[in-house]
């Protein structure tokens, strides 16, 4: 698991928004109706996301251990920048387009 | 607690008005308030702190007041205060202008606040080291050992440690640095440049690592095409620089620091988004920010490219 915080993880900072600072400012009960509704959707969300295979990151491990140690043979900044690439078009696809 | 703070601060400042806190800085309050008719900012410490290697409130108004005597516009310190309601605190004077990086990159700014930038920057690097003791020396390694903690593999910013430790350029006779001189950092009006802020990150290090922080591209808020801090060029920033302090900085040398200042923010969102979730200081900014990460790593992929790196 690399890419931290993991999806999971990402779900329970949302919940904990939702339910530490919205939901207590919300007069209006069908708001706050809603919110609980979206919470629960978010709990779903979030033991789907459990039961799923974890990321295997034993090649980027591997990867960042043989560049400590100095081993960087030409292509290595492709593979590294395809890598972040990849990552970036989950994470914020729209940054890309700055380049 | 606003009646405690305001009665603490009542007995340094004279009568003032009720304190009223300002949004923003998770490590650090800002409150407003006033008192004999000026506008002050009071800076609090708030719970948690943002990084392990910042001053203390007490530091940093000791760094404010000597960079003020220096003659940069910054602030001007007023009192520190070791006890405003349970927490460290000091008063300085508060600045009218924008603050915010991302509307300064939308303002319609002086041309000359490249070079207003750099005669801040060029007076804080002559602060005399003997006026401020305390402060400790840059250690590159730090960033390494921050990475470390972490426990996960970001090969992106392994190869930009890689390529700094491969490349780095004559040491410079270190000097004071501000830490974190960027646009967001600083006051900004229709004028230029008002006055330089937050100088939690003060320390000893290689001038031209601080001169290169505001090229950072992350600091260039969503106008990548300015270098220097989304509202400029580097080239008329770092002439007046050279010109100030003849220290002859090379191109080479600004590339270097500018992809330091990369690993550095790269190594930092990892750091913030562990506040979040050591449980320090849970919130979704600082989640969201350990994913945004991967932005400067491809910041750092695509700065490597241009150095020749294939």
């Amino acid at each position: 698991m690399s890419e931290r915080p993991t999806a999971q993880e990402l779900t329970e900072a949302i919940a904990e928004f939702l339910g530490g600072e919205i939901l207590p400012i919300l007069d209006d009960h069908r708001l706050r109706f809603r919110t609980l509704v979206a919470m629960n959707a978010l709990s779903i969300v979030h033991r789907e996301l459990a039961a799923l295979p974890q990321e295997d990151d034993a090649g980027r491990r591997e990867l960042a251990r043989r560049i400590r140690a100095g081993e960087v043979p030409p292509g290595t900044l492709a593979a590294v920048k395809a890598d972040v690439e990849a990552r970036l078009q989950v994470t914020s696809p729209r940054y890309l387009d700055g380049y | 607690m606003i009646a405690r703070m305001r009665e603490s601060l009542q007995a340094v400042l004279g009568p003032v008005s009720e304190p009223v806190l300002l949004a923003g800085g998770a490590s650090k309050e800002a409150w407003a308030v006033d008192a004999g008719g000026e506008r002050l900012l009071v800076r609090r410490a708030a719970v948690g702190v943002i990084h392990r290697h910042t001053l203390s409130l007490r530091q940093e108004f000791e760094v404010l007041s000597a960079a003020y005597e220096a003659g940069v516009k910054a602030p001007r310190p007023i009192a520190y205060l070791d006890d405003l309601d349970g927490r460290e605190a000091f008063v300085m004077e508060r600045l009218e202008g924008e603050t915010i990086g991302r509307r300064i990159v939308r303002m319609d700014v002086p041309a000359e606040l490249p070079v207003q930038m750099a005669e801040e920057i060029a007076k804080i690097h002559a602060i005399p080291r003997t006026r401020l003791p305390f402060l400790e020396d840059a250690r590159l390694e730090r960033m390494v050992e921050e990475l470390d903690e972490f426990g996960e593999p970001h090969p992106a910013i392994e190869l930009g440690l890689w390529w700094l430790r491969e490349n780095r350029p004559p040491a410079r006779e270190p000097v004071v640095v501000h830490g974190d001189f960027r646009i967001g950092n600083l006051v900004v009006d229709e004028r230029g440049l008002v006055g330089v802020l937050d100088w939690e990150f003060a320390h000893v290090d290689d001038p031209v690592r601080d001169l290169a922080f505001s090229l950072v591209r992350a600091w260039r808020f969503g106008v990548p095409e300015r270098r220097l801090g989304g509202i400029g060029d580097a080239e008329p920033y770092v002439d007046r620089y050279n010109e100030l302090t003849s220290f002859d900085v090379r191109a080479e040398e600004l590339d270097y620091w500018e992809l330091a200042g990369n690993v550095g923010w790269a190594i930092g969102c990892l750091t913030q988004a562990q506040r979040h979730l050591r449980g320090q200081d849970r919130s979704v900014e600082l989640a969201v920010l350990g994913r945004l990460g991967a932005e400067v790593e491809y910041e750092i992929c695509h700065l490597l490219e241009r150095v020749g790196v294939v």
